[in-house]
């Protein structure tokens, strides 16, 4: 048995096969390196006192028995953290949000069980722990406030006294001619939706190694990161904390770094002025108006990152999965960052699982009330929504609930046309674990309206897949846009993958099947479940979000051939399970006639990486960062064969390479190999250096693209003895367009669609009335295992894009179709019994409850 | 061993001890401190970082190794209870540059994505193909129904499984031929 990842046919083709990993090899023997895995000489170790109650005043916090404890090297409060950091600000700065400013650690008042008040540095983790209970605080407890309901009341106790309330944003928008498409419809019909509050749950917990060298006092940062460059940037800006006088003077009296900075602003400003301009100021001034501190530490922040002497480096090695949460520029990096430039020693944090069911990121806990307008033969012409996001303690940052509220905005509709759509969007406070971006963070719109257009064929007496069909766009009806901006075109083939589910799902065989279960007292349910995502959307998709967005997703790749002849492609997407080093290869490999061996990925260091702030996340792997790839592949193997062409006294036209050899076509034998062609072009230009050849590109955020659409079949059988869902079948078919690797898009469509039955079924971040969580281990946040997960057959079809690149994401789909699905079948099997489904999380006992079988409580 | 009393509270900072195993079939001597996982032995004592910590209270199986060829978890047992033992890791499975069958099939079979959970799903079937050569999917998936991987839904890691059972028959029907040929 010969491993035989060595695949070098280099005969192109490889993308749309299923090439076996290049990441294999390390990761199947065990010779990965996670941030767990790397242990400088003379590391230290930290861990962070958190809170147990949900919200409190701290008024003494003695620290003492613990400083002096054998191996502990420092502790460090909240209040001096205060004088070493700047506090994290706000990121999206939409009109009537109110941001809070808050530091790494809290000082004076916590907001969640689990909120961090110190932080222990000693010589191994468990002294650092040995000296947390040694660290005495004192807390004076607030009142709780556990939930939205709550959280609404004016009555409640206020987690920012600067928000005057818990109510932090409040925003309608309203599309089409609303009120009058409601009072002329047939029917109208309302229901309120809730989902319940999960985590993401990498298999990896966070972590971060904070190396310092002694001699350069160099900082390397290593950590579980998807956005390398994003870390580097809010570290930089969140530990410089000289005065801005001092942080003038420096920036003034150097001339290098004036100059830097000039020319950096220069390229950004050049590159993006239109898309800055479209940029609202009105967030900023606002937030500014309702915290004036907000000015004073942004012009300090500001100032201290081009006072900076230099920036940490980032590197970010294997990473174990993070969907959504390791995007986030976690509290404990800063703290963890601060602490270990300080005291001039390397610092490692490795969060323990207790701390990420915690404060790791949690999301998805959102009530929705939805109200469509349809006429009696099933046609839906308004749709009205009422959101309300528990954006818990602390706002995720960069993407928090406000972005999120956008992005649900503008996916709300779906993928039917809609005469007129009015949402509401409010976010709320409350003592519970950050809101984090899940896996498709606008998610619970696909849910919601998935859950109306069943509900509203129920109530008019048509099928779930009659509705769709009826409603949905199709290729007649483009180019069209969706009633909140973005276009469609014929990449949103949605309607094809519905039609073909149809036609894979024998429904005629599953109403013989159920009505011979229902005659033996078993129920089964059938659900559909279609939706359309921007992965990574049309060019106008980002500034429907929020104005000027898209200048900040452009997405850089470089393609070098080294004076070795050695081909390495440079990403600053930032792999954690998606496979990046296997399909990058595929496709580089195919624009440049090489094997998949023959490329090298560099990633996950900003020394080296190309800057962009974004890393890896929304399913922009695949297209954009992929995109980025086959366009920088194609510069560079023009560059090759435009300087092989001489040397082959040769038009350029006629030359072709294929298995690594330069030769004109047909004519294999009187080629040249890389390394010879790279030796020329190192020696006819010496200026060239290591490099032979050079080429960077970027795709365009606001370029082509295009929608991936699926739609989903869930079958279930409802056991009313003991409350359990069975899945006998799940069918998704879906179109991401051409596939590069069809093992990988099938592995991340099932990874998706079991975080979605999980969501249904297994998965609750459960606080009690007090706001304590009550869900801190496995024991009780409940990951669906192997029993759980049944066979997901996919089925693809692959719609071309008009646009320069075809390739589209992959990524969230799954998880966005599973919940509306699942809960649309269970739906379905208790129909009988006049139930409707309202909520998302339907454990056995609440199984049993709704249909009736156990009384509630 | 040394103590610090604080506030009432005893604290055991010290008190370390040594223990010989045998370790992915190399003898070893082990100084550690008393209160040390076995999982904190073979990851920091040992430098085998390929076993990994998921969760540190038995539920995610990824710290997974084989003691005395059982399946074990690393995180919920002292590294002095494993004295005397032998103990399988992930990086004792492959013979140089040879995968292991169970390694190979999950390669071939795209098994896994961050493959952060990798060596637990590993070791236990490597484990669970010593005691059931055959397993039906059903058996594997109650087998492997201790191990969490939250990337894959499962479907390629059982695909790797069953391609293991492939593997591991073509190979001893290979060794039997042989043998029966070099009778012949």
């Amino acid at each position: 048995m010969v491993e035989q990842s060595k695949q070098t046919s280099g005969l192109g083709g490889f993308v749309g096969t299923s090439v076996k990993r290049v990441e294999d090899r390390r990761l199947l023997t065990g010779t990965g390196q996670f941030v767990a895995d790397v242990l400088p000489k003379d590391c230290l170790h930290a861990a962070f006192l958190r809170s147990p109650y949900p919200h409190a005043n701290i008024v003494r916090i003695d620290t003492a028995a613990a400083r002096a404890h054998k191996g502990v090297v420092t502790v460090v409060t909240g209040a001096e953290l205060e004088q070493i950091t700047n506090p994290f600000l706000p990121f999206s700065m939409l009109p009537d949000l109110y941001t809070p400013l808050y530091y790494g650690l809290s000082s004076e008042r916590v907001r969640m069980v689990g909120d961090p008040v110190a932080i222990v540095v000693a010589v191994s983790r468990a002294v650092a722990e040995d000296a947390l209970e040694l660290i005495e605080v004192d807390y004076e407890a607030l009142p709780p406030v556990a939930s939205i309901e709550q959280a609404l009341r004016p009555t409640s106790e206020p987690i920012w006294p600067k928000a005057k309330g818990n109510l932090l944003y409040d925003h309608t928008d309203s599309f089409g001619e609303v009120a009058d498409v409601f009072a002329k419809a047939d029917h109208v019909f309302t229901e309120t939706f809730t989902c319940p509050r999960q985590s993401n749950q990498p298999m990896e917990t966070r972590g971060t190694l904070v190396e310092v060298d002694p001699v350069t006092g160099e900082v390397t940062v290593r950590s579980a990161t998807q956005s390398p460059h994003m870390l580097r940037w809010m570290m930089a800006a969140f530990t410089e904390r000289q005065g801005p006088i001092k942080s003038l003077r420096r920036f003034l009296g150097d001339s290098e770094r004036r100059s830097g900075f000039a020319a950096g602003a220069k390229a950004f400003v050049g590159e993006k002025g239109d898309a800055l301009k479209d940029g609202d100021n009105a967030g900023m001034i606002h937030q500014i108006k309702t915290d004036p501190a907000m000015l004073r530490h942004l012009g300090r922040t500001l100032m201290g990152v081009t006072g900076k002497d230099r920036y940490v480096t980032v590197v970010a090695d294997d990473i174990g999965g993070g969907f959504g949460a390791k995007g986030s520029v976690a509290r404990e990096d800063i703290v963890v960052g601060a602490v270990a430039m300080a005291i001039g020693r390397s610092v490692t944090w490795i969060e323990d699982r207790v701390e990420n069911l915690t404060d790791g990121g949690q999301a998805r806990e959102e009530e929705m009330t939805l109200s469509i307008a349809a006429d009696a033969d099933g046609t839906v012409r308004g749709l009205k929504v009422d959101l309300t996001i528990d954006q818990g303690a602390y706002p995720g940052v960069p993407i928090g609930a406000a972005m999120i509220s956008r992005m649900m905005q503008v996916m709300q509709p779906g993928s039917y046309r809609f005469e007129a759509f009015e949402q509401r969007s409010r976010i709320v406070a409350t003592n519970k674990g950050k809101y984090v971006p899940y896996r498709g963070p606008w998610a619970n719109e696909t849910w919601a309206r998935e859950r109306m257009m069943n509900i509203v064929a129920r109530r008019l007496g048509i099928s779930q897949t009659e509705i769709r069909r009826k409603n949905m766009y199709g290729d007649e009806h483009y180019p069209a846009a969706m009633l909140t901006g973005p276009t469609l075109d014929v990449t949103m083939s949605v309607r094809k993958t519905l039609d073909r589910a149809i036609e894979l799902a024998d429904i005629e065989g599953f109403e013989a099947a159920r009505a011979t279960a229902a005659a033996n007292g078993r129920h089964l349910g059938i659900g559909f479940a279609s939706y359309h995502e921007a992965a990574p959307g049309p060019p106008n998709y980002w500034d429907c979000i929020n104005p000027g967005t898209s200048a900040l997703l452009d997405q850089p790749a470089r393609a070098t051939i080294g004076a070795d002849g050695k081909v390495k492609i440079w990403t600053s997407q930032m792999p954690h399970g998606q496979s990046h080093q296997t399909t990058y290869a595929q496709i580089a490999a195919d624009q440049l006639g090489v094997g998949i061996d023959d490329i090298e990925l560099i990633y996950g260091n900003t020394a080296k990486t190309p800057f962009e702030l974004a890393g890896t996340g929304g399913s922009r792997g695949g297209p954009v960062g992929g995109g980025a790839v086959r366009k920088a592949g194609r510069s560079l193997r023009k560059e090759l064969i435009d300087f092989s062409a001489n040397l082959l006294e040769a038009n350029p036209d006629d030359i072709t390479i294929a298995d690594g050899v330069i030769h004109v076509a047909g004519v294999p034998a009187k080629g040249l190999t890389f390394a010879e062609v790279a030796a020329k072009a190192v020696q006819h230009d010496p200026s060239r250096g290591d490099l032979a050849f050079d080429v960077n590109e970027t795709y365009l955020s606001a370029g082509d693209g295009g929608w991936s659409v699926a739609t989903h079949v869930c079958w279930v059988e409802v056991d009313l003895e003991t409350g359990f869902v069975s899945i006998p079948r799940y069918l998704v078919v879906e179109d991401c367009g051409p596939i590069i690797n069809p093992a990988i898009v099938d592995g991340q469509v099932r990874g998706g669609v079991a975080q979605g039955i999980g969501a249904v079924l297994y998965e609750k971040s459960a606080y009690d009335e007090d706001a304590n969580l009550q869900a801190t281990t496995y024991m009780d946040y409940l990951i669906p295992t192997a029993t759980e997960i049944p066979v997901i057959e996919v089925e693809h079809i692959e719609t071309l894009s008009p646009g320069e690149n075809d390739f589209r994401g992959v990524g969230e789909g799954g998880m966005l179709g599973a919940p509306a699905a699942l809960t649309n079948a269970i739906d379905d099997a208790l129909a009988s019994r006049g139930v409707f489904i309202t909520e998302q999380y339907l454990p056995p006992y609440r199984i049993l409850e709704l249909a009736g079988v156990i009384d509630p409580d | 061993m040394t103590d610090s009393t604080s506030q009432g509270v005893r604290v055991a900072i010290g008190g370390s001890t040594q223990i010989r195993c045998v370790v992915n079939g190399e003898a070893v001597i082990i100084e550690t401190e008393v209160r040390r996982s076995l999982s904190d032995v073979i990851r920091q004592e040992l430098g085998l970082t390929g076993t990994h910590l998921g969760c540190e209270h038995g539920v995610c199986g990824a710290c997974t190794v084989l003691l005395d060829g059982e399946p074990v978890r690393s995180c919920l047992m002292l590294g002095v209870q494993a004295d005397g033992t032998e103990i399988t890791t992930i990086e004792g499975l492959a013979d140089g540059d040879i995968y292991h069958p169970v390694q190979q099939a999950m390669h071939d079979s795209h098994g896994f994505q961050c493959a952060f959970c990798a060596p637990g799903f590993l070791m236990t079937t490597v484990a669970l193909l010593e005691r059931n050569p055959h397993p039906s999917e059903e058996e594997i998936r109650n087998e492997l129904s201790g191990n969490l991987c939250r990337c894959t839904g499962y479907q390629s890691i059982i695909d790797g499984v069953t391609q293991a059972v492939v593997l591991i028959d073509a190979a001893d029907n290979a060794i039997t031929n042989a043998t029966e040929a070099g009778n012949g």
